[in-house]
């Protein structure tokens, strides 16, 4: 029996507009169903209708419509902060925590647990505690508690969103076992890059309503939907594109598989041109030499670093969860203090400065942006660092900032209440009126819809050319290979890699070494032989034509 | 703060089962609550330190002392200054000086220091027992503990939460500070006034985050069915064992020892 959504209509108080607008939708049984659409479009409200939360916990709006979901149905949400989700201080114990709540018997209870723990290959964590797990194995983990508890509806809200790309694997080996087990599951998340492998079939949602609902070839090959509702896709996607501009018969693909499928039947594998080494200018303004750290409880978690950011340069720092990359960045604005070692800007030890002091010349934009609003306004809150560093800044340039990022109308609102990649683009929009001419950002995606992405392309490419060097935290690869000029990449404490990055693109060592893919875009250009490697998907599709008009004539 | 927290060791104290630890601390309040002798003290703090060596956790109960330092100070004077208003209740012992200043009688002696010590001595051991039971029980044996004490769930799962949220609290407040120095706000090279107006800045985004982190977790016990009203199971079981018999054997002789002594030297204090 599938599960039917009907006329569905949901206003949060009487008076109130009407977040959800007559929708109807059917879930698939034993399918994976993505939920896409821009933030506010009420992905959140339906979720909350499905699992009960409204009108159980959330009992002031008016809700009409019909849920066809059979008799006593057991809906589970897997959040996107298991550290929230989960109770118990050991696996085993958060695991069992639903399943005591439903007063199941402790021996089935055992027999529960022994299954999921195998379905999800998990059995090697049972004995560990939940704080001492990574990202993607708490996300496991709190997968595994529900699943226990055989829900008819899985519901997973944004599962990946601030996980690293082991964590992402990870996940993904999860849903591709349960989606061979006939579970139902449905992915609430605006980014299908890593989630287009698994899933069967795209709801999509804007303003309240179901734009789309169908299978997800149809969805892939839709371009103007997938705008409009500024999904994130595969690259693969982008590139097919791309490539059905040029050539409208191509077959659809989104994943590397049936990229290589269908691009092997256009060009012919060549060799790369040989590399001409890239010349990075010598400007480096900041400098860290022979840094260690060893933390209290004799974690090492630097280990002889020596890096440098030249000035006006977007430098990427690379890495798995735990490899050191956020303990450096804080060791550039002071946040750490070294073991031994030192960090120079202008030549000068920063050792002895406090980090207000740093941060006239080197900022941290941090990776939670609720940790850095407490303004009353969103216009107060982009001055923040310009009033703290007694920089003086107009009315006029506030306003054009607002206006250019699209916040205008969001001007008096309280910051905490705009949507996560609103809040992000905010705290890296009052950077813009700091002294500061290094600009740290540690994971600037995170929440950010794909319009939100390309505005802080832009503001990049902004702090660039006004000669600023931007350090960047990303697990987001296609998007580091796009705006970054070089890459440090670190792996258990240690600089494995640093240059520019027409060198890194020809290293699949290091990629291998540290687990981490080469977007799709470079791994095609690299192996058709294309005049150059190719970082963006414009820039192959230029090359992609330019390569088959050589070969038609 | 991270002395408040669980430390995920394998040593006695974390072998025991929850009521044993409970039960221990429970004995040790009374006992340093109606113990006023040094030597009595001193006595169960030998059996505390015993207990801290065979454990493995004397590093977390030397952090302990640096947190309390202050209060154990101000405890130590405050007992001290008013020992200075009155003669020693038993005979001997060396009385530095004695007399009138500014209109009051002083008597300063070796008695003023006794009673600092007592005091700040029953204190101490009195949180480092329930510091011991703290650090060596996670909450999830903690509220089996007290369910198996016939405490109701929705108390004992309140009281588990408490220690589960504590280090998340913490360690959001930490990020914030770190995030607001990044950002221009000086918290190190201050003042005393400007450090308190930090802490209120603080204060409102650690409150949101607070008030978010509460709502996802009520969220989640939404998705985990957790209901009070309804009769739950639970998966795992607390037993106790030979340790558990051995500790409260090892607790019983010292809790003798301790109320001996506190009769066979016995100074009022």
């Amino acid at each position: 029996m599938n599960y039917r959504i009907q006329n569905l209509t949901y206003q949060y108080t009487p008076d109130g507009s009407e977040v959800l607008k007559d929708i109807s939708l059917e879930i698939r049984q034993s399918a994976v169903t993505a939920v896409v659409g821009p933030s506010g479009c009420g992905k959140t409200t339906l979720v909350n209708i499905l699992s009960g939360v409204i009108p159980k916990l959330e009992s002031n709006g008016v809700l009409q419509g019909e849920l066809e979901l059979g008799e006593n149905p057991l809906v589970s949400v897997v959040s996107q902060s298991p550290e929230n989700q989960l109770f118990g201080y050991g696996v085993e114990d958060a695991i069992a925590f639903g399943m005591e709540n439903m007063g199941l018997p402790a021996q089935e209870i055992s027999e529960r647990l022994e299954y999921v723990l195998d379905l999800l290959n998990l059995q090697y964590l049972r004995k560990r505690s939940v704080a001492a797990l990574s990202g993607g194995q708490r996300q496991a983990v709190c997968i595994a508690s529900v699943l226990a508890m055989r829900p008819n509806i899985l519901i997973m809200d944004e599962p990946v969103s601030s996980l690293d790309p082991n964590g992402k694997k990870m996940v993904q080996g999860v849903l591709n076992q349960l989606r061979a087990d006939g579970t139902t599951v449905l992915i609430v998340d605006n980014n299908l890059e890593w989630s287009a492998g698994i899933v069967d079939r795209v709801v999509g949602l804007s303003d309240g309503r179901v734009l789309f609902d169908g299978e997800k070839e149809e969805f892939f090959r839709n371009f103007d939907l997938q705008e409009k509702l500024g999904v994130t896709i595969p690259q693969e996607a982008e590139i097919y594109r791309a490539m059905a501009k040029i050539r409208p018969e191509i077959p659809m693909f989104y994943s590397m598989q049936g990229a290589l499928q269908q691009l092997d039947a256009l060009f012919a594998q060549k060799e790369l041109p040989a590399h001409a080494a890239q010349e990075l200018p010598e400007e480096a303004f900041l400098t860290a030499h022979q840094l260690n750290k060893i933390f209290a409880d004799g974690f090492h978690a630097l280990k002889d670093i020596n890096t440098s950011f030249p000035k006006g340069q977007v430098v990427a720092i690379m890495g798995q969860n735990g490899s050191g990359k956020t303990t450096l960045v804080k060791h550039l604005n002071g946040l750490h203090k070294p073991t031994s070692g030192d960090v120079r800007y202008n030549g000068q030890s920063t050792l002895k400065k406090t980090v207000a002091q740093i941060s006239k010349n080197i900022i941290l934009v941090f990776q939670h942006p609720e940790h850095m609003l407490f303004e009353q306004t969103v216009t107060q809150e982009i001055t923040f660092c310009a009033r703290m560093q007694g920089l003086p800044f107009t009315e006029e340039q506030v306003a054009e900032v607002l206006e250019k990022y699209g916040l205008s109308a969001d001007a008096e609102t309280f910051p905490i209440n705009l949507s996560m990649g609103k809040k992000h683009l905010l705290t890296i929009l009052s950077v813009l009126f700091s002294s500061a001419d290094v600009v740290i950002l540690d994971e600037p995606t995170l929440g950010m819809d794909l319009h939100i992405k390309k505005q802080l392309e832009e503001i990049i490419a902004f702090l660039k050319e006004q000669g600023k060097t931007v350090i960047m935290i990303s697990h987001e690869i296609p998007l580091v290979f796009k705006v970054a000029d070089s890459a440090v990449i670190l792996s258990g404490g240690k600089k494995i890699y640093e240059g520019g990055k027409e060198a890194l693109a020809r290293r699949d060592d290091i990629f291998d070494s540290i687990n981490i893919s080469l977007p799709p875009v470079v791994r095609l250009s690299r192996r058709y032989g294309f005049g150059k490697v190719c970082y963006n998907v414009e820039e192959f599709a230029e090359q992609a034509a330019a390569m088959l008009k050589r070969e038609d004539a | 703060m991270d002395y408040l927290q669980y430390v995920d060791k394998d040593s006695l104290l974390h072998r025991l089962d929850p009521r044993t630890k409970f039960f221990f601390f429970l004995a040790m309040a009374v006992l340093t609550s109606l113990t006023k002798s040094a030597a009595a003290l001193v006595f169960l703090f030998l059996f505390f330190l015993g207990i801290w060596l065979s454990c493995g956790i004397m590093s977390e109960m030397g952090k302990l002392l640096g947190q309390l330092k202050a209060l154990l100070i101000f405890i130590f004077l405050l007992w001290f200054v008013l020992g200075l208003f009155e003669h020693p209740p038993v005979e001997g012992g060396p009385i530095f000086y004695e007399g009138n200043v500014l209109g009051m009688n002083l008597c300063f002696d070796w008695y003023d220091f006794y009673k600092g010590l007592v005091y700040s001595l029953r204190i101490y051991l009195m949180i480092a027992s329930f510091f011991m039971v703290l650090i060596t029980t996670n909450f999830s044996e903690i509220i089996l503990g007290l369910c198996k004490w016939h405490m109701p769930y929705s108390i004992s799962f309140a009281i588990g939460l408490v220690f589960q949220i504590i280090p998340i609290i913490i360690t959001e407040l930490r990020a914030i500070m770190e995030a607001q120095s990044s950002r221009g706000l000086e918290i190190e090279e201050c003042g005393t006034a400007t450090k308190i107006k930090n802490y209120i800045i603080f204060s409102i985004p650690l409150l949101f985050r607070v008030i978010g982190k509460g709502h996802a977790i009520s969220l989640a016990m939404h998705f985990y069915k957790l209901n009070f009203s309804v009769k739950r199971t639970s998966y795992k079981t607390i037993k106790a064992s030979k340790y558990d018999a051995w500790f409260l054997l090892a607790t019983a002789v010292a809790i003798a020892g301790t109320v001996a002594l506190r009769f066979l030297f016995y100074i009022p204090v």
